[in-house]
This record gives structure tokens, C-alpha cells and sequence, in this order.
């Protein structure tokens, strides 16, 4: 199962990075929300493997060690949520730049400024 | 004050950006509950120092009354009180500039919101003692600086806002990663906790690679030197007073962060700092010399001092770097960290004033490109006095707060012997002295040449941003004048960063040694709601006997 979930961090990562190094900023904002969700699955895999195990609800006469460790999936709902913000932030910043010069492509951008 | 009022320094600035937001529509209304609210969380800084830095004492307040490590820690000691009363000031100031020297675009109605909660964020980070914690006020600063970055926007403006926010969010997540990493090596994310760990030497070698990997984080955000190219193209296209904020304190919320974690943190731990500390020293030195060349070859006011900020950062590395070298004596690496407190202070204040001064040469002179500018000596003498005092500061001249920090870092280099650093250290000096003397003699001296100073309209408005930058050149006369007692200050915090013992008690509390086991209770006659047997809250205790 870890193995698995490091395969496919490393994937999500591997995509992104290519995804960055686009011309658009459509495809180098999807990089970067793509990149979020490698982090979070990353953060995933640290509660270690579920197999076998209870979820983290405590009762009586129950092993501690039975159950999944809730603390990182915590902090990914908590990444999440801010993740959103900043992606709704960014997307905002492309529907802006975009009425502003009507093109998306970084080269086009940069031509603009050098005139 | 007491230990549970340190909540108001997040409190009061969000309780500032929600009334703001309400009062979007009526910007005089906006000026003077801003200014309240950053009145208050000054006293407040103020009062927070006077109770922590005579003892050393360290203020806990647990979130929710849940125990350390399990709950939300937020902890002010001597050095977080010293960045929240310097951070106070210099939004202050910012904020006389920005609330009368502002056009109307720029303060269209979300600036001021944007600006609170810019605070928050600084004085939540400084305030933290939990990992993760820093993590989220890391973002609400930077969700605010996103949103004042794109306030009234220039085309220009807005792609290097791209640049920004892209790159900030690349070292967010990357941050969000190692924090998941770093929990599951370590099992822990509080501050206090990971201390100790550090300290009992129980870090599994596994978490090293994470460890030097924050660096990466850290470093992007402080602009040190493989990773600041962001910087210098970035922060010379905002509005002045922004400039002077974020050059005051985002790179300086980056360099407390780094203090704390590896020095603080993992500074007991020579397996860590065998790896952090050469890397600091070698890249303090390339950041401050490459820095401060940028600078000499710019010619525009606002790019000169913005590449400054990264010559600056060298400093700061440098007191890190040798206060957790290996083979130093430990009253010398008190006196390296001290040194890198008492800079970044010093440098928050002179670094946001010369920004400020940068912004009101605009207003005089209509440009700040120093090949057109010149003459304003006689049409502004007073901002030209005021410049003159920062820039000297800034370079380090002997009454002033720069060479207090300088000396300190200097003789600490010398007496540990790393000649190296401390020979760019005083070559940097050098060219900053050269680089602020051409702001003063082609801007200040030089005939006037511009067609606004030649022909000036009418005299600018500039009382508001006049009375901010004398505010924070008496701050920093002060910090040269009476520099004994900051540095004293300084001390304190640096001995307790260096031997974190009390820190970690005040925060884990006395027994030390949490065991992260639960036991589940055994069902008794009255049925009662399960809870952790030693670390639940303590409002329990009275229901439930051990």
C-alpha cells in the first residue's frame, strides 16, 4: 500500500513538474494544483497502512495501536482548504490577465512587457 | 500581561480586517480603526516585552486548555517579543505612510483588510510553537500579500505577481510536504517537543533529509542566495509602502523562522547541524556578497534597495551559521545568534524606513530612476536628513543601530575563527556604503535634471509618510544610541535559543517526558466519556480521578 501511494506521489509530482514548465499559464497553474494534491497524499501515506486497522474512533477495551493515526489527515483537510483559496486566487489572477491581453502564453506575456 | 493575552496578537489584527471589511465603503472610517487596532497591538508588543525580556520567562498559552504536545501551542518568549514589538512599529509607520500618501485606487476598499490580516499572519508566525500552526499563518500572510500585491495592479505588477505567488505557493507545498514528512519521523509537531527530541539526541537519521530539506523551504522564503532570484524583480514594482512592509517583515518573518528551527530546534542536534551549518556559512557569504553587487549596479531607487534585502539576509545567515557551527564555544555562539536578533531588528526597522523614503523621492521628484532625478536636497531637506540617517545605519556607521549588529557578528566571526565569512562580511559593508552614497549623491546632491523637479507642480502631501519615517529613524537612532540595552535584550534571547531547556519546559511543562500512549479507561459504574489518561484537558480533572 505504501508502495503503491509512493508510486503514484511520485507520479502526481512528475506530472506537475512538466505541467510547470508549459507555456500557458492555464497548464502552469494546473502544475501547481496538481503539485497540492501530491503533498497531500504524501502527508496520506505518513499515517502508515490501513490495513488491518480500526478507524480512530476510541471505545472500550480497544488497542491504541489498532487504530489509524487521525493527526495526518487533519492536516491535509486543513491543506486543503487553503489550497482552494489559493487556487480560486489564482484562477481569478488567469480571468484577469487573460481580459487584460487576451493571451495566456508566458512568451506572449513577456513579448508585451519587452515592447 | 498574563500568558493567555499573547492570543490577541492573532486576535486583534483579524479583529481589525473584519471591522475593515465591513467599513469598505467609508475609507476615513477604515484610517482610524486601522490606526486603533495597530496603537493597541503595539502597547500590547510593548507590555508582552517588559514581562518577558527582564527574566527570560516565557509565556504559554495551550489552545482549548489541551496539553502540549497534543494540543495547539502558541508560546512568546524573549525572541518572538522582540520581533512582535519591532513588527508593531514598522506596521505602524507603514501604515502612516500608506493611510495618507495612498492615490485612491490604491486604497480602493480591501486594501486596509488586506493589510490586517498581513499582520496577523507576521505576528501569528512569530507567536507559534506548533509546526503546523506556522504552516497556516505562513499562508495567511501570504494570501494577503497575494491580494496587496494585485491592489491597483500594473500590467507589470500583475506578471510579477505570477512570479510570486507561483513560486510561493511551490515553497508552500513543498512545506506542507516536509511538515507530513517530518510527523511521520518524528511522530510530533510541536516545537517544544521536537526540541526536546533534538536534545535527548533521538532524531532517527532517516529525518535528516527532511530536516536539510526545510531549509530549501525556508531559504526560498528569506531570499538566500541559489533561491532569491524572485526577489529583486519582484519587489521594486509595488507601491513603495508595500515595498517597505514586505521588505520589513516577510524575508524577516523567513530569517525568525529559520533561527527558531535550526538553531533553536535542531541546533542541540550535531547531527543535523553538521550538515545545516557549513551550508549556511557558505551561502551567508555568497548572499551578502553577490547581493550588495546587484545593488551597486542598479539604478533605480526601489531596485537598489530591494536587492539590498538579500544583501542583508547574508548577515543574518551568517550569526545562524555560526551559532550552530561545530567547534565553537557555546558564549560565542550566543553572541552569533544575539548578533543575527539584534540585525534583523535593526533591519526591519532601517530596511522598511529607506523604503519609505524611497516612495516619498518618488513624490517629489515623479520618478525614481536615479539617472533622471536629482536636486532634492533643497526641495525636500528633511527627507533628505532622514535618508541620510537610515542609509548610514544601513551601511553600518559607527553611532548607529547597523554597526552595533555588524561588530557583533564580526568579532563573533573572528573570535570562532571563520575568516572566511567574516572578510566578505566587511567587503559587503563596504559596497553598501558605496551603494547608499549613490542613492544620496545622484538623488539627493546632483542638480536637479527631472522634468517634475525642475517644474514642480504643486508640493506633494507628504506629512503621513514624513511622520512614519521619523518615526522609525528615532526607532533606529535609538537602537545605536542605546544599543547596550537592546543588545542585552538580544542576549537573553539568544541564551535561551541556544540552551532551549526552559523553553521546552515552559511549554511540555515539568514531567518532560510525554509518552505518547493512551490508555483506555475501564468501564466504570457511571458511564463516562472516553478520554486520554495523562494528557486530556484539564478542565476534565475535577470529573474524572485518577
Amino acid at each position: 500500500m505504501n508502495l503503491l501511494i509512493a508510486i503514484m506521489v511520485g507520479v502526481l509530482f512528475g506530472s506537475s513538474a512538466f505541467l510547470m514548465l508549459d507555456r500557458e499559464l492555464k497548464g502552469v497553474c494546473m502544475g501547481v494544483f496538481l503539485l497540492g494534491h501530491g503533498a497531500n497524499l504524501a502527508i496520506l501515506s505518513v499515517s502508515g497502512s490501513p490495513a488491518g486497522k480500526m478507524p480512530p474512533v476510541l471505545s472500550h477495551g480497544v488497542d491504541i495501536h489498532t487504530l489509524v493515526d487521525p493527526l495526518p489527515q487533519a492536516l491535509i483537510l486543513t491543506a486543503i482548504v487553503i489550497g482552494f483559496a489559493v487556487q480560486a486566487f489564482l484562477l481569478t489572477m488567469i480571468v484577469i490577465t487573460w481580459r487584460r491581453n487576451q493571451t495566456l502564453s508566458l512568451h506572449m506575456l513577456a513579448e508585451e512587457e519587452a515592447h | 500581561m498574563t500568558q493567555h493575552q499573547i492570543v490577541l496578537f492573532v486576535v486583534l489584527p483579524m479583529a481589525a480586517g473584519i471591522v475593515t471589511t465591513f467599513l469598505h465603503r467609508y475609507r476615513q472610517a477604515q484610517r482610524w480603526v486601522g490606526a486603533g487596532f495597530l496603537i493597541a497591538n503595539m502597547v500590547f508588543a510593548f507590555k508582552a516585552l517588559a514581562t518577558v525580556a527582564p527574566t527570560g520567562a516565557v509565556l504559554v498559552s495551550q489552545m482549548g486548555n489541551w496539553l502540549a504536545p497534543f494540543g495547539i501551542t502558541i508560546a512568546v518568549d524573549t525572541l518572538s517579543a522582540l520581533m512582535l514589538t519591532m513588527a508593531s512599529i514598522v506596521c505602524f509607520c507603514v501604515f502612516l505612510y500608506c493611510a495618507f500618501q495612498f492615490d485612491r485606487d490604491q486604497q480602493g476598499g480591501f486594501f486596509h483588510p488586506m493589510f490586517h490580516l498581513l499582520i496577523m499572519g507576521v505576528q501569528w508566525s512569530f507567536i507559534t510553537g506548533d509546526f503546523f500552526n506556522l504552516f497556516v499563518a505562513f499562508e495567511i500572510m501570504l494570501m494577503a500579500s497575494y491580494a496587496i500585491f494585485c491592489v491597483g495592479t500594473s500590467k507589470k505588477q500583475m506578471k510579477q505577481a505570477y512570479k510570486y505567488v507561483l513560486l510561493n505557493l511551490l515553497g508552500s507545498t513543498m512545506f506542507v510536504t516536509c511538515l507530513g514528512l517530518i510527523y511521520g519521523q518524528l511522530g510530533t509537531l510541536n516545537m517544544a517537543d521536537i526540541t526536546r527530541l533534538a536534545m535527548d539526541d533521538k532524531l532517527p537519521t532517516s529525518s535528516l533529509p527532511v530536516i536539510a530539506m526545510m531549509l530549501l523551504v525556508f531559504g526560498g522564503k528569506t531570499a538566500i542566495f541559489p533561491l532569491w532570484y524572485w526577489l529583486p524583480d519582484t519587489y521594486h514594482t509595488l507601491p513603495s509602502a508595500i515595498g517597505g512592509l514586505f521588505a520589513g517583515l516577510l524575508t524577516k518573518v523567513g530569517a525568525y523562522v529559520m533561527i527558531r528551527v535550526f538553531v533553536m530546534m535542531f541546533g542541540t542536534s550535531t547531527q543535523v547541524t553538521d550538515i545545516i551549518a557549513p551550508i549556511l556559512l557558505l551561502t551567508a557569504g555568497i548572499t551578502m556578497f553577490l547581493g550588495v553587487l546587484g545593488a551597486v549596479s542598479m539604478h533605480t531607487v526601489r531596485r537598489i534597495l530591494s536587492i539590498h534585502i538579500i544583501s542583508q539576509v547574508g548577515y543574518m545567515l551568517m550569526g545562524m551559521g555560526l551559532a550552530i557551527a561545530s567547534g565553537v564555544a557555546p558564549d560565542i555562539k550566543e553572541m552569533a545568534v544575539a548578533g543575527a536578533i539584534f540585525f534583523i531588528m535593526h533591519n526591519m526597522v532601517v530596511k522598511c524606513c529607506l523604503f519609505l523614503c524611497g516612495g516619498l523621492m518618488v513624490e517629489h521628484a515623479g520618478d525614481d530612476d536615479l539617472e533622471k532625478i536629482g536636486g532634492l536636497l533643497k526641495r525636500a531637506p528633511w527627507l533628505a536628513t532622514l535618508f541620510m540617517i537610515a542609509a548610514l545605519s544601513l551601511a553600518g556607521l559607527p553611532p548607529l543601530s547597523g554597526f552595533f549588529g555588524k561588530w557583533v557578528l564580526l568579532s563573533a566571526g573572528f573570535q570562532s575563527e571563520h575568516y572566511v565569512v567574516v572578510f566578505f562580511a566587511v567587503l559587503t559593508s563596504l559596497f553598501t556604503l558605496l551603494s547608499m552614497l549613490k542613492i544620496w549623491s545622484y538623488g539627493f546632491w546632483s542638480p536637479a535634471q527631472g522634468k517634475h523637479v525642475d517644474q514642480p507642480k504643486k508640493r506633494p502631501m507628504t506629512i503621513g509618510g514624513m511622520w512614519g519615517i521619523a518615526l522609525l529613524v528615532i526607532v533606529a537612532l535609538s537602537m545605536g544610541l542605546g544599543a547596550q540595552k537592546y543588545y542585552s535584550m538580544c542576549a537573553m534571547a539568544a541564551k535561551s535559543l541556544i540552551d532551549p531547556t526552559n523553553y521546552v519546559k515552559a511549554v511540555l511543562g515539568e514531567q518532560n517526558t510525554p509518552e505518547y500512549k493512551v490508555v483506555i479507561n475501564e468501564p466504570t459504574s457511571q458511564a463516562q466519556p472516553m478520554h486520554h489518561e495523562s494528557h486530556e484537558p484539564a478542565a476534565n480533572h475535577d470529573s474524572h480521578g485518577h
